[in-house]
């Protein structure tokens, strides 16, 4: 444990020592900050629906929350692998008796937590909204853990792109399309006219799993897929990073 | 005791190279093995074999008597590793990296702080225990890794060229602190600069293309190489009489017949260091009228990596 403790510590101060991660946060903050006053501006509109709350409009119901959810994971995760690759550290790193497991989970963890600590950046803006009017905290608590679970499956999938080459850029590359290619499939739905088919998209939509989250719903059904998902992108990662082990 | 390292048909073939053929040798408990030979010998990838991170083709390779593929954990708690690149943490400060380090190789946090401070003042790192590591020389680099490599007193140093990029005063450091560990752990150092072997090295094996041409004492194998030198003759005639007549020459110390085809036999002459009896031999053969079809030195290859080794670098 002390292992993964200080293996995700060293995976934080590589974050907080690079430069990568401070024109995300502040490109990021920056985003929020605009669709904040932007929702506040709408809902103060009376002729707006009142069944409408402001944790509905923020939680994935923006063309801006996708793109700060899937610019900054690939942005966070790029360096991960590909870094240690280019520069060679990941020898040292892989002939200190640590597991793969325990590598993998500790470049998820630091890239997550950074990404979720991004996310609890706005949470000011809330407690602002709070201190002038009631506010339902429920569906903005759920709308939080949803943001948290997809950022699981985004992070994961930017790790596996990392591992898979030693250059940044290309692993942001590849990561943001696969990304892009995932948040798609929901917008399929429309297009899909067979109704088994049409469901398979509606369970893979990230727009609708993150809609039922910002309404106050924790379902079982999205939490399933983001963690297999999760499970299953660092698994792989793990076969990538042990694969110079195998045997011809 | 079980012998600290033990490799066996040892074998890595990528798609068209063979990196490695056949090689086999033994590291006894305590002692300092050098890994000699040029570039793209293949040291690098035996090393990274016996360190876990590449997996061999064939063969086996043991460390304390564990199989590096079978047991890749237990193995690396007991060796420390110096890679031919060195790539640390740029954005870290020396004693903080020393201390992830120990943090990750599982040393017990209560001597933890000890062991930093032990491996600093081993590695004459005790100057820059707080500069960030990537403002630090190569030199200093270097030993940041030696240092690293020491924290969990492994029984296993297996350092792969740790004195290249190091300038004449820190290469002496570094030998003079490889031969003082030598007397707690067992080493494996790869090199390619022969006095280095010399200086540090209980034996030797002298690698080159993938293949093991010698495994000695740094003395004996200079005695083998400064001993004699081969040259082959190929001549028509009868062979026993041309061995004879061959025999009878001055300055020879043994003639060996490889083979007979065709009327020509072909001979091997080792002469004494500093004669040459390539003309007398050449005299021979048409005072007796035999035809002479080969008259060469023959290139040993062991001499050959040595001489590569040898002329290449300075001391």
């Amino acid at each position: 444990m002390s292992t993964l403790w200080a293996l995700t510590r060293r995976e934080l101060q590589a974050l907080w020592c690079s430069p990568i991660a401070y024109v995300v946060g502040a490109v990021f903050l920056f985003l929020q900050g605009f669709v904040f006053w932007l929702l506040i501006a709408v809902l103060n509109d009376p002729r707006v629906d009142p069944a409408f709350t402001l944790a509905q409009f923020f939680f994935g119901n923006t063309f801006f929350y996708w793109f700060a959810a899937l610019i900054t994971a690939p942005l966070l995760t790029m360096r991960t692998f590909s870094e240690e690759k280019r520069t060679g550290s990941i020898e040292l790193l892989l002939t200190a008796p640590v597991t793969d497991a325990q590598v993998v989970l500790s470049k998820f963890l630091g890239a997550w937590l950074a990404y979720v600590a991004l996310w609890l950046l706005t949470v000011p803006y809330f407690v602002l909204v709070h201190s002038l009017a009631p506010l339902d905290w429920g569906p903005i608590l759920t709308g939080y853990l949803g943001t948290a679970l997809l950022g699981c499956v985004l992070i994961a999938i930017g790790i596996l792109a990392s591992s898979l080459t030693r250059n940044q850029v290309i692993a942001a590359v590849l990561s943001f399309v696969a990304l892009l290619l995932l948040f798609s499939l929901g917008i399929l739905d429309v297009f899909i006219r067979d109704p088994e088919g049409s469901k398979v998209i509606q369970y893979l939509s990230l727009i609708e799993h993150l809609t039922g989250f910002a309404k106050g719903f924790v379902d079982t059904r999205p939490l399933v897929f983001y963690l297999s998902a999760t499970a299953i992108c660092l698994f792989l990662t793990g076969r990538v990073i042990a694969s110079p082990r195998w045997r011809a | 005791m079980t012998t600290a390292i033990s490799v066996e048909h040892l074998t890595k073939r990528y798609d068209t190279v063979t990196a490695l053929a056949d090689i086999a040798f033994d590291v006894q408990p305590g002692e300092i093995m050098g890994f000699l030979g040029p570039n793209g010998a293949g040291k690098t990838t035996a090393l990274r074999i016996l360190t876990g991170i590449l997996a061999p083709t064939a063969g086996t390779a043991r460390l304390d008597g564990l199989d590096v593929t079978e047991h890749p954990l237990e193995v690396r708690r007991r060796i420390g590793y110096l890679p031919e690149h060195v790539a640390l943490y740029p954005e870290m400060r020396v004693q903080e990296y020393l201390a992830y380090r120990a943090t990750i190789k599982a040393v017990p946090a209560r001597g933890r702080r000890a062991r930093i401070d032990e491996a600093l003042e081993q590695c004459a790192l005790t100057d820059v225990p707080r500069k960030l590591i990537g403002r630090l020389s190569k030199g200093y680099r270097q030993r940041v890794a030696l240092a690293d490599c020491l924290l969990a007193h492994p029984k296993i140093l297996i350092l792969d060229e740790p004195t290249v990029g190091l300038d004449p005063h820190q290469i002496r450091q570094t030998r003079g602190l490889i031969t003082a560990l030598g007397r707690s752990s067992t080493i494996l150092l790869s090199t390619h600069i022969l006095p280095e072997v010399e200086m540090t090295c209980h034996r030797v094996a002298i690698i080159d293309k993938g293949r093991i041409v010698a495994v000695d004492t740094p003395q004996a194998l200079r005695q083998r190489m400064q001993g004699t030198e081969v040259v082959r003759v190929e001549l028509r005639g009868e062979p026993g009489a041309v061995e004879e007549a061959l025999r009878a020459l001055p300055g020879l110390a043994a003639v060996t017949r490889q083979g007979t085809r065709d009327g020509t036999s072909t001979f091997d002459v080792e002469t004494q260091p500093g004669a040459d009896v390539r003309e007398a031999i050449f005299r021979l053969a048409v005072e007796r009228r035999w035809t002479l079809r080969e008259l060469a030195p023959r290139q040993l290859s062991l001499e050959d990596v040595f001489i590569r080794l040898t002329t290449k670098e300075e001391t």
